[in-house]
């Protein structure tokens, strides 16, 4: 037998409730299948994720078949235009957040404040996101992800920094994108840049792996495995920037299990058609009659923000080490 | 012999991995795997998967792409297994859904709670024991995901009759859940069971490499009639 985790990721053992054994924790991971570019991702395949900022959100967001929402004080846009220190939300929005739907949530902890992520798992939190969106707490370290029973997400913009937060303990992989800018085109760079070094890695032997190992500064049995799995050895999400069921679909098509909508949602005029329309163009990203349906009539989008050096709040995506 | 089509619902979820467990299957059938997303899709099918995943969303999804009148009625002619979250659309009731109510497929006569064990972190893996399955001395290895818990078996006659297939130990049961003198044949003990050619699990067969409940989906519920 094997658990789904028996590769050489790192597979963290929480206790187990009812008697002395130890358990493979249960975060979405993919299970080895056939190997090929598209299988496999717990129960976490083919979801979206969204940003909410309170329970009515969060319950339009289970209604639109959402599969989880990250529950936050403000969302990146708002962020961006408030400027200031982002730091984890308040346990008590969050805790009405858990209580209002029925779907898992996650939140976020600034990237390498521990002690927050301590709190938020104490809380009852689904999942933890490291994230860049908030102002990092530690210019040096990412959190030690393995100290944690619950399962953490992080971002990671190329192979390297992919590899380098698995080995720490994440659980699943996102895109950075560029959060709260409305524009997909940084996620897009992200997940075309994990994509292209997979295939270059793939085609490697031991000797040359050793070498781009320390290149992109990823530890060799990770990126070994990588290389054999052709994919992430975790899921692997979009994130930063998707405002439209066509980006949505787009990340998909590039390759990715699934999709976080920020502000793209809640930011658009008409918040329960566009989350609904997203919702179904991540499970029918292959089929562009349904893309077309459900992309007509949904009222503006959100304002996008081009990114340049004037981009309000600069660059998150560079946060993170 | 001619080829068997076995659909694995393919909204949100667990389908790829339902679909490498078929794959490994060895029967002396030819057997087709089909992932279903619209009605026609699902005319093709002779049997059915519904994977984990969120089962509001899978519902909702499945809703708007006009498949859930057309899943009601396959699941009342064809066999159907639903896992954990597939287990909860395949209940006749279900507790702990989200506000405004959940829609369900139906098909086995069980009343079922949502994530009956807590969040993500409550998530365990425990050693069953089987019934009926082959190798059945061998234990299997199952993983619970915010897994649904089985609350009680319909004893109205009309119904056919429940098989069990496995049960957990008491001890591993949520502490909010165990009550005293709580019986080892408790309904909320059972993770698997079979009713006529519906099977139901809790758990997550389809993220261990032992294929055994696949194999037993379909020799004992889809070709042995």
């Amino acid at each position: 037998m094997t658990s789904p985790n028996s590769t050489s990721t790192p597979v963290r053992v929480v206790p187990n409730a009812g008697d002395a054994s130890v358990t493979p924790s249960v975060a979405p991971s993919r299970s080895k299948g056939d190997g090929s570019a598209n299988s496999s991702l717990g129960t976490f395949g083919v979801r979206v994720i969204m940003d909410v900022i309170d329970a009515d959100q969060a319950r339009i967001a289970e209604e639109a078949g959402a599969c989880a929402v990250m529950a936050l004080e403000r969302v990146p846009s708002d962020i961006r235009r408030d400027g200031g220190v982002a730091r984890m939300s308040d346990p008590a929005m969050i805790k009405e957040i858990v209580d209002a739907v029925t779907i898992p949530v996650m939140a976020k902890c600034r990237i390498g404040h521990f002690v927050e992520a301590q709190i938020l798992q104490a809380i009852g939190v689904d999942y933890i996101d490291e994230s860049e969106v908030l102002t990092p707490a530690d210019e040096e370290h990412h959190i030690n992800k393995h100290n944690f029973k619950v399962p953490f997400v992080c971002g990671a913009r190329n192979l390297g920094e992919a590899l380098r937060r698995i080995s720490e303990g994440a659980a699943f992989i996102r895109t950075k994108g560029e959060a709260g800018t409305g524009n997909v085109v940084e996620a897009v760079r992200h997940e075309r840049a994990v994509n292209s070094e997979i295939r270059k890695a793939s085609a490697m032997n031991e000797e040359e792996l050793y070498t781009y190992a320390k290149e992109i500064q990823a530890p060799f049995h990770l990126l070994k495995e990588t290389a054999r799995l052709k994919h992430l050895p975790v899921v692997n999400f979009a994130a930063g920037g998707i405002a439209t069921p066509a980006d949505a679909a787009l990340m998909m098509q590039l390759g990715c299990d699934g999709v976080f909508v920020g502000s793209g949602i809640f930011k658009s005029d008409d918040a329960p058609k566009r989350a609904r329309a997203i919702v179904q163009a991540v499970t029918h990203y292959n089929n562009p009659k349904v893309l077309a349906e459900v992309s007509e009539n949904l009222g503006p989008a959100m304002v996008g923000l081009t990114i340049d050096d004037k981009l309000p709040g600069g660059r998150l995506a560079t946060r993170g080490w | 012999m001619a080829q068997i089509a076995i659909g694995i619902l393919a909204l949100q979820g667990a389908f790829a991995e339902h679909k490498a467990s078929l794959h490994r299957l060895d029967l002396n059938r030819q057997l087709n795997v089909i992932l279903v997303r619209n009605p026609s899709e699902l005319s093709l099918c002779d049997a059915l998967i519904i994977p984990g995943g969120e089962s509001t969303t899978i519902a909702l999804l499945a809703r708007l792409a006009g498949l859930l009148e057309p899943l009601k009625e396959f699941s009342k002619t064809k066999p159907v297994w639903g896992t954990c979250a597939g287990a909860i659309l395949l209940s006749e009731s279900v507790v702990g859904a989200k506000k405004g109510g959940q829609e369900l497929l139906g098909g086995i006569s069980i009343k079922i709670a949502r994530n009956g064990w807590g969040s993500q972190v409550e998530s365990f893996e425990a050693s069953l024991e089987l019934n009926g399955l082959r190798d059945s001395t061998r234990p299997f290895q199952a993983f619970f995901i915010r897994a649904p818990v089985v609350l009680e078996l319909s004893s109205s006659s009309d119904n056919l009759p429940i098989t069990i297939v496995a049960r957990i130990p008491l001890g591993l049961l949520p502490p909010s859940l165990v009550e005293e003198n709580m019986s080892e044949d408790d309904p909320r003990t059972i993770v698997a069971l079979r009713q006529g050619r519906h099977l139901l699990t809790t758990f997550h067969p389809e993220l261990t490499e032992d294929d055994r409940f696949h194999e037993y989906f379909v020799r004992n519920c889809v070709l042995s009639v």
